[in-house]
């Protein structure tokens, strides 16, 4: 069987390089949104259950298997781990993670084999033995160790009592009981008793215990409006500064060039060290209103986001003819004139470029805000701050949080951002 | 009038020496020679938009050697038209009016003169992106006359036209100088066109204007 030589040239097909630049990119893209994803689908939204102490002891599976004792009527929660096949109650085997209940008894733990760690964990959950009531604020007494700190939020839910349920600061903790305030704090006079039926205590997720917590909600302020400045001081510098390198030509422009590079190139770290130096160098009054005061945060911030907004209305002003500006001198501007009416017209979008970024890159500042402004909560603390103290804190969850709440801000900004410049487009 | 007297100018490695040319006040001069041999740049410094290092320049009576731009009374048409994005037909004519404080009813007077002169009437509320060819040089032309210079400057305003539009543009140019009777300098590179409108011409090459009879 023979086909029909073809004659002369021929081109091969565009196939493999479209596919290679869809691979090439898509695969990008897809880490892009995957990370985000990511962290929107690994933050457990449901309220979690006020757990007592372990109950399982740490060691290694030795050939037995290891035993605990349960307590008919009461929720459990487990947790197995990598070496667990799961727990034999009875006749029951239970092998997924979370809270179960069982007529008691004996129950084992079962390894996938021995001599590794035991890595499960069974923890009971908290029940409230005892409610008191003074002055407007409950003491709720729990049956174990409840592991709740002071300053954390808590949902009271089931009193069968509106002005119980709902999520509360608590205010006063000890081993076994924790307090907090009852009551819409409109009515001081209404008396409140204790409810009658069960109390149930859970612990909401980490979106809503971050954005009731004081020192967040200072953290979101102070981060908003540090940024805003941030972004008005940065735009207020780099546009005369980025006209300035677009149009001149003058002596020491390389050096002022690469001066201004500077910020970019620095570890951030170092930017906020050598800033702290130079206030060492200040009048005292100086240094003492901007040192670890918020001040610093935005001086901060501004170091290192003016920079990229110089280089963005740059940018913007070199892609704009000189043309413009000479037509307007010679139908009479000066150029003052020429300036703001022909040439900042066109390079609004530029700007609009230039403040998102600035805007971005200030709200994920960090290393020089930490060495500069420090991380005082309540005074410096910043969101990335925040997320960095939570981190600290052993709290994973409440540091997600937290970089959720700037996912949002930075998406709600870029939003903001791109509706005015499609207005610019379409108008 | 346009005299220029003895002018020496230096953009980089290129150099312009000892260049003279005289056009009478009212007349149509045209200025041709080759790419690159300084005719832009020769605009550009009449306009005051390039600095000169010796010599003078006369506009209508008036040493402008020292002015600024804005103050030597020219009208400026650069060969990519170079209309302002962000403004309105209507805009683009009243630009040079504004800045010269006039009131609103001279403006608009004036902006009616000027679209009735280019055939702009049914174009004044267009943005320039949504402009042909020959539209956006009727304007660039427009914008340029707005304030009555007493010179007019045109750095080949008939390129990239068509065969017709090119025809019209010439009898539009044309019209305008016998209407408004300002002075012209036209750069161009073709010979055709040269014939056709100017009433003087110029040749500039290795570095001297000569003028043609």
């Amino acid at each position: 069987m023979s086909t029909p030589a073809p004659s002369g040239f021929r081109v091969a097909s565009d196939k493999p390089f479209l596919i290679g630049l869809c691979v090439l990119g898509g695969s990008y893209l897809l880490i892009i949104a995957a990370m985000v994803l990511a962290d929107l689908v690994f933050l457990n939204y449901n309220d979690q259950p006020v757990l007592g102490p372990e109950m399982v002891q740490q060691g290694r599976y030795s050939g037995g298997e290891i035993a605990v004792t349960l307590e008919p009527s009461r929720d459990y929660f487990f947790r197995k781990g990598k070496n667990d096949a799961g727990l034999q109650v009875g006749e029951q085997r239970i092998a997924s993670d979370g809270l179960f209940r069982t007529a008691g008894g004996q129950a084992v733990l079962v390894p996938h084999a021995n001599d590794k760690p035991v890595t499960a964990s069974l923890r009971p959950e908290a029940r409230v033995t005892q409610i008191t009531v003074s002055n407007r604020v409950a003491t709720v007494t729990t049956d174990v160790a409840h592991g709740l700190l002071w300053g954390e939020f808590i949902r009271v839910s089931r009193t069968g009592k509106p002005a119980w349920d709902g999520v509360r600061e608590i205010t006063d903790t000890t081993t076994n009981q924790l307090s907090f305030a009852v009551g819409p704090p409109s009515r001081q006079q209404a008396v409140v008793t204790a409810p009658t039926a069960e109390l149930s205590l859970s612990k909401p997720n980490p979106l809503v215990q971050a954005l009731r917590s004081r020192d967040i909600r200072f953290s979101i302020k102070l981060s908003l409006v540090s940024c805003t400045l941030t972004t008005l001081l940065s735009l207020w510098v780099a546009v005369p500064i980025g006209y300035m390198m677009s149009r001149f030509e003058f002596r020491g422009k390389p050096i002022i060039d690469t001066l201004l590079d500077i910020p970019i190139v620095l570890p951030p770290l170092v930017v906020g060290l050598s800033l702290l130096i130079l206030f060492r160098y200040m009048p005292e009054w100086l240094s003492d209103t901007v040192v670890y005061k918020w001040p610093a945060v935005v001086l901060a911030q501004f170091m290192v986001a003016c920079a990229f907004a110089v280089r963005t209305m740059r940018v913007t002003f070199d892609q704009i003819p000189q043309r413009f500006e000479q037509v307007a001198l010679t139908l009479g501007c000066n150029r003052r004139r020429a300036f703001w009416r022909v040439i900042m017209p066109q390079a609004k979008g530029g700007l609009l470029a230039a403040g998102t970024l600035a805007w971005a890159r200030a709200l994920g500042e960090f290393g020089p805000i930490l060495v500069f402004a420090g991380a005082t909560r309540q005074k410096t603390e910043v969101l990335p701050t925040s997320a960095f103290l939570e981190l600290q804190a052993g709290r994973t969850e409440g540091m997600l949080a937290v970089s959720l709440i700037m996912i949002a801000a930075a998406v709600v900004v870029f939003i903001i951002a791109r509706t005015l410049g499609m207005k610019r487009i379409f108008a | 009038m346009i005299a220029l007297e003895n002018i020496a100018l230096r953009q980089g490695s290129f150099e312009l020496r000892d260049i003279s040319l005289e056009l009478a006040g009212g007349e149509y001069g045209v200025l041709m020679g080759g790419s690159g041999c300084g005719k832009t740049t020769l605009l550009e410094a009449v306009c005051g938009l390039r600095k000169i290092s010796g010599g003078r320049i006369i506009l209508g009576e008036r040493d402008v050697t020292l002015l600024p731009p804005a103050e030597r009374g020219v009208g400026y048409v650069p060969q990519d038209r170079a209309l302002f994005p962000t403004l309105p037909v209507r805009e683009q004519l009243a630009f040079a009016l504004v800045l010269r404080e006039l009131g609103q009813a001279d403006i608009s007077s004036r902006v009616d003169e000027l679209a009735e002169l280019l055939g702009l009437t049914a174009l004044l509320d267009r943005m320039p992106g949504k402009l042909s060819g020959g539209e956006a040089q009727r304007v660039a032309l427009g914008r340029a006359l707005a304030h009555r210079p007493s010179v007019l400057c045109l750095d080949e305003p008939l390129a990239a036209l068509d065969e017709e539009l090119h025809d019209e543009m010439c009898r539009l140019l044309e019209r305008v100088h016998r209407e408004t009777g300002v002075t012209i300098l036209h750069i161009t590179h073709s010979p055709s066109e040269a014939k056709r409108l100017a009433g003087c011409h110029f040749r500039l090459a290795n570095g001297k204007v000569q003028r043609d009879e």
